[in-house]
């Protein structure tokens, strides 16, 4: 069978052109998708059923074993903290939430080691922020900083910019400028127009260069700024005047890097001092699949975009103090639930192994590195193959994904559910 | 010798991301790119193991050659490997300082670890399917 308008289950473009076949519950081929996209949908390589350590062995278990022994878990914790949700759909991480603020838990997603930086700065200065259909329809520059999407979203730059034609952009390949600042080349600065090398840690400073320049003080600029010549800093600059629509995007190469959210501060406020001349915008390249969703979420539960704290009976947001990272380092939860992401592979080793020495209890599809860390993995069936809910792009539009067929996995909410359940039972 | 360590995702490490207990991811996120100058300054050649030692730990990893990358700079994909070495401490924003790992690295006749040894390490407990 052929299954059209399938949306991707991986990074945050969230594609939903692909064309799927499928045969029972074999995913064939997969049309128009990136490499990670055909890995992702013709993987076979699920938990078969759910597993539990006891002593120094694994041993298989059953669903409602596993999911008893979960709330047993989390309701004899008394710091707990419930971490991940950016690769499952917002009805699951709306049911986390709610389950965080019965247990008195941490709440956590992967955006605190990720976007969790660009949000701080959000926060402060706001978002001049547009929709991937705008960028493609309407930009004629683009940046990318810190970001190398051909290989971090493969299909970044053909469904919406460089390789795109959009209604205002006829011949985006004549049209369209490119500009890619990183700290190395890449595969995505080879293709640019205009190659602004940094050295590590000098983004903040070559922001500031940058808005000095728009603001009519370029005099001031010495002949280098972190590495980059005066030249092409006034070039750079000219190029941004000289846009229609200009927009940026910016990864993790600021996001981790010196300075961090005060570098997507500083980038927010150049595009607010290009827009006294032009029209720009300024957006984060979100990584894993539905994170955005997930900062949805915890928004209009609780007001906070991720790092919860609901100790104190009430939401409770402090980054540096209530991130998962700080708190696995100060060795302060004492039990963890981990839902669709992996910390064992993306956390510090010293979280890993706090990770390792208190219950950790993880709701996965595949064996991953938090596996091993693990008390209990309980298999789930996989959010636009064979379980449907909603996800946020990183543009911040909500797409419904498919569900392409049954397997026996439950899905999220259903094993969620009844953990829930068992909570709420306790707590009364 | 001293470099900064870099870190950011590969096409190859987001094609394994779901079989992380597989050769193929492991040597995807075990390998350390360098400049082909910096190789020869320690007397290594593609494939060499090295032991690399940041703040967070230390970890067997293999070189591959990058001409792309500046000489003192190293790249290795975001993944466990990388992890080991970086530092816990965040500033008070929440976020390891993954991009800008100051590393140590030295020729080594040891393996790198499958990513189950190296929870093991970290007091897990190795789960093979
Ligand atoms: S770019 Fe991202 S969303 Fe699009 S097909 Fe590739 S992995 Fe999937």
């Amino acid at each position: 069978m052929r299954i059209e308008d399938v949306v991707c289950p991986f990074c945050g473009c969230l594609c939903d052109d692909l064309v799927v076949s499928v045969e029972g519950t074999k995913v064939l081929s997969v049309e128009n998708g990136c490499t990670l996209a055909t890995e992702k949908f013709t993987g076979d390589h699920r938990l078969a059923h759910p597993i539990r350590r006891t002593g120094g062995a694994w041993e298989k278990t059953t669903y409602d074993d596993a999911i008893r022994e979960t709330a047993e878990i989390l309701l004899d914790a008394e710091r707990p903290l419930l971490y991940g949700w950016s690769g499952t759909f917002v009805e699951a991480q709306t049911l986390g939430v709610h389950m965080a603020e019965l247990l008195g838990a941490v709440i956590d997603n992967t955006s605190t080691v990720c976007h969790g930086p660009s949000i701080m700065a959000i926060q402060e200065v706001g978002h001049p922020g547009c929709t991937l259909g705008q960028v493609k329809n309407r930009a004629d520059v683009i940046v990318y900083w810190g970001a190398n999407p051909i290989e971090a979203h493969p299909r970044h730059m053909s469904r919406y910019t460089t390789f795109t034609d959009g209604f205002f952009v006829k011949s985006a390949f004549r049209e369209r400028k490119v500009i890619v600042v990183d700290i190395r080349e890449t595969d995505s600065s080879e293709i640019a127009d205009e190659f602004v090398k940094v050295t590590p840690g000098g983004d903040y400073a070559v922001l500031t260069a940058l808005r000095m320049i728009v603001r009519g003080k370029g005099d001031l600029v010495p002949a280098t700024v972190s590495g980059v010549t005066r030249e092409q800093l006034f070039r750079v600059a000219e190029i941004c005047l000289s846009a229609r629509f200009g927009a940026i995007f910016f990864g993790l190469g600021l996001t981790m890097s010196r300075g961090k959210s005060k570098n997507i501060r500083n980038a927010i406020e150049l595009t607010e001092e290009l827009n006294r001349h032009t029209k720009f915008t300024i957006s984060p390249m979100r990584g894993h699949w539905n994170v955005y969703g997930s900062n949805e979420v915890f928004t209009w539960i609780t007001g906070y975009p991720y790092a919860v704290d609901f100790s104190r009976g009430i939401a409770f947001y402090n980054p540096g103090e209530t991130t998962s990272v700080d708190l696995l380092r100060r060795k302060e939860c004492d039990a963890c639930l981990v839902v669709a992401s992996d910390p064992g592979a993306h956390f510090p080793r010293a979280c890993a192994e706090h990770l390792a020495s208190i219950p950790t209890v993880q709701i996965d599809p595949h064996v991953n590195a938090t596996t091993h860390l693990s008390r209990i993995q309980i298999p789930v069936a996989v959010t636009g193959i064979d379980a449907e809910g909603t996800a946020y792009r990183m543009d911040g539009v909500p797409i419904r994904t498919r569900k392409l067929f049954s397997t026996g996995y439950p899905d999220d909410v259903a094993v969620l559910g009844r953990v829930y359940s068992l909570v709420k039972e306790a707590k009364g | 010798m001293n470099f900064l360590m870099t870190t950011g995702r590969t096409i190859r490490q987001g094609s394994y991301v779901e079989r992380k207990n597989t050769a193929p991811y492991r040597d995807e996120a075990s390998c350390i790119r360098m400049n082909p100058v910096d190789m020869f300054d320690l007397l290594v050649e593609e494939g060499d193991a090295v032991r690399v030692t940041g703040a967070g730990g230390s970890v067997v990893m293999r070189v591959r050659p990058d001409p792309m990358l500046p000489r003192g700079l190293v790249f290795v994909c975001l993944g466990p490997y990388a992890n080991a070495l970086a530092s816990p401490w965040t500033h008070g924003t929440g976020m390891p300082d993954f991009k800008t790992v100051p590393v140590s690295i030295e020729p080594t006749t040891e393996q790198p670890l499958p990513v189950s040894a190296l929870m093991r390490e970290c007091g897990g407990m190795p789960y093979e399917d």
